[in-house]
């Protein structure tokens, strides 16, 4: 089985993020692979060890991707694509998965696994879309992957009203929600050993393809400014003797806040 | 004239509270508005439909489907957007509609958005106002495609009571299942519960409750106040809460009136999920648990002393 697993680079949504002028200040930002990005690599690597599967991932974007496809690379993945582009520096979704479409294309893949959303946009919508573009099946919000045979896999998503189990016909695409796994800490061997592999570094022209080609230069939606998110106040504390904070508070809540 | 349909928010059969306010929002627009109806024995929802708010109810009813699949509900609320002519497809905040949206939004050859809390029709010119990066800034986000799917995050339109429309219904196809991604079974985890996305009050309980007689505590508190009960990623983990009851970014989005949050840290995760609650209340034991800086209330305390007094209290106000 051939698996493609997407690895973004996103911005570290632990550390502040400052708006101004209606756009993000770099300064201070921090990049680290996206979160649920880790869980699709995780999963990749656990179908290699179980299922021999053959695991590469694709990073889009402009710029050094090196630091997280070693990570990625030390947790065991075999390949790696970095499509580097500075058109794909404010791409959205629908670009994002033209530009999936391609590499798919290009190598022949079973499974791709990618994350149910990027920590950067939360749209959740280029491996879902990549699917659509290629018309083949989907599932999304996925918590656990089964391999039927070498032609069918069964998943498990989460839905509205409960766990879900479908059989899936390869090749499809299947979004991960971080509850599939545990994403493992690289060995120091892991480590090592990634230092020394080969990353497939193209531009988008390299890929046989355009910005134009994959829809870059005619976005179906434009962000035009970015601002700050009105921040919450933290309120008054009660310390002390639970009986009584508790009747202060119930008593705010009732007759100060309105909410009992 | 703008025309807006509303895909209905249901669940075990009942319509939730999100079609009401979107089409609320719809009909504050301006636009005319139509809700499309898509599972098993939904006809009967058609009064409710209207009385949302819609003046076309399309409904897609066949026993096929009973449990979701992407692929045949997409293709319903694409048929049902031609029909209409729809020039905005709207979601509730569902996992449904994360995994039909961006599909739709393909098929339709439409902008797709996630998580609106606003949008503004100006002539041709539609803009729309979302949160990113983990609900830490706001987008401001200009369509330029002649049609937008948009998912709508929970609390962002209030319903409006005066709100109703009329009753027109018409019954489409169901759509071919799906034999790529074949839905085996539905694990149901319907329980009679509160549902936390409609609840007027939730109550969530973290880690700081240990284990199952702390869940229990806190179970109790919510079960008084008739709230809803959910919880932090931490007590999904340790198998002490259901997956379905996971509050934050990757679990479910709500916005009460006034959330009570038990024995939680406050993780960026957790309060991308909750930080839209009319009122926070929190109790945790450490001073400077970052769940403080976003609570109206805080109580500093051992939760398994503060939870039986929160208890006494409340039973005093409700009797
Ligand atoms: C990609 C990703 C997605 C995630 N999505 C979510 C999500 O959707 N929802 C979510 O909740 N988390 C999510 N998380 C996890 C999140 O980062 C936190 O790990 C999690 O929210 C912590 O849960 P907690 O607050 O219950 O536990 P902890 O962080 O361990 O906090 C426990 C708190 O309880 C307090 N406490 C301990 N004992 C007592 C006592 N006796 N009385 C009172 N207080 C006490 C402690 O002071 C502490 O503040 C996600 C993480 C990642 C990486
Ligand atoms: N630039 C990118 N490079 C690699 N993977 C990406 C990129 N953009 C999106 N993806 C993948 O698509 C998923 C959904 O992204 P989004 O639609 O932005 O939420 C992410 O979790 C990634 O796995």
């Amino acid at each position: 089985m051939k698996i493609l697993t997407t690895v973004k680079k996103v911005v570290d949504v632990e550390l502040n993020i400052h708006v101004e002028n209606g756009a993000i200040l770099e300064k201070g930002l921090q990049y680290v692979i996206n979160a649920w990005d880790e869980n699709a690599v995780e999963a990749a690597v656990q179908l290699k060890e179980s299922h021999k599967a053959d695991t590469t991932l694709v990073s889009m974007g402009s710029g050094d991707n090196t630091d997280i496809i070693r990570k990625c690379y030390a947790m065991g993945i075999d390949n790696a694509i970095h499509i580097d582009d500075p058109n794909l520096a404010k791409a959205d979704s629908p670009t994002f998965a033209r530009v999936l479409q391609k590499v798919f294309e290009a190598g022949e893949y079973d499974l791709v696994i990618t994350g149910k959303q990027a920590q950067d946009t939360d749209a959740g919508q280029a491996g879902i879309m990549l699917a659509e573009f290629l018309d083949i099946p989907c599932v999304s919000n996925v918590i656990e992957i089964k391999v039927t045979d070498e032609s069918h896999i069964q998943v498990s998503r989460l839905g509205d009203e409960g766990t879900e189990i479908v059989d899936l016909t390869l090749p499809a695409v299947v979004t991960v929600s971080d509850g599939i796994n545990e994403p493992r800490l690289p060995a120091m061997r892991g480590i090592m050993m990634a230092k020394k592999k080969k990353i497939n570094v193209m531009d988008l022209a390299g890929l046989g393809t355009s910005f134009e080609d994959v829809g870059g230069t005619d976005p179906k939606s434009e962000i035009v400014e970015f601002m700050a998110m009105e921040k919450r106040k933290g309120g008054q504390k009660f310390e002390g003797d639970p009986a009584e904070i508790t009747a202060k508070v119930v008593d705010l809540l009732v007759n100060e806040a309105k909410v009992l | 004239m703008t025309n807006i349909l509303v895909v209905a928010d249901i669940k075990q059969g009942e319509l939730k509270g999100s079609t009401t306010e979107l089409l609320s929002k719809a009909r504050a627009l301006g636009a005319q508005t139509a809700v499309v109806a898509v599972g098993s024995q939904v006809k009967d929802l058609a009064p409710k439909l209207a009385a949302a708010g819609s003046d076309t109810q399309y409904i897609v009813d066949d026993p096929s489907m009973e449990i979701f699949s992407a692929k045949p509900f997409t293709a319903a609320v694409v048929q049902a957007a031609n029909e209409f002519n729809a020039d905005m497809v709207w979601f509730g905040f569902s996992e449904t509609g994360k995994a039909a949206a961006p599909r739709v939004a393909v098929q339709l050859e439409a902008a797709c958005a996630n998580e609106i809390i606003d949008v503004t029709i100006d002539g041709d010119a539609v803009q729309i106002i979302r949160p990113a990066i983990a609900n830490k800034v706001l987008q401001k986000v200009k369509i330029h495609a002649p049609k937008l799917v948009a998912l709508v995050r929970a609390g962002a339109f209030e319903p409006d009571p005066e709100v109703t429309g009329k009753e027109n219904v018409v019954t489409l196809d169901p759509p071919e299942a799906d034999t790529d991604a074949k839905v085996k079974e539905l694990i149901s985890d319907a329980s009679g519960e509160i549902d936390l996305t409609d609840a007027d009050i939730v109550v969530s309980v973290g880690r700081g409750a240990k284990d199952q007689a702390g869940v229990d505590l806190v179970k109790a508190l919510a079960d008084d106040l008739a709230a809803g009960f959910g919880s932090s990623r931490a007590m999904v983990d340790a198998g002490l809460m259901a997956h379905n009851k996971q509050v934050g970014q990757t679990g479910k989005i709500v916005a009460p009136t006034l959330y009570i949050a038990v024995g939680i840290s406050g993780a960026i995760q957790h309060l991308a999920g909750m930080n839209g609650s009319k009122v926070i209340l929190a109790v945790n034991k450490d001073p400077e648990a970052p769940i403080f800086n976003v609570a109206d209330f805080g109580i500093v305390g051992d939760l398994f002393d503060v939870v039986p007094s929160l208890k006494e209290e409340i039973k005093k106000i409700r009797a």
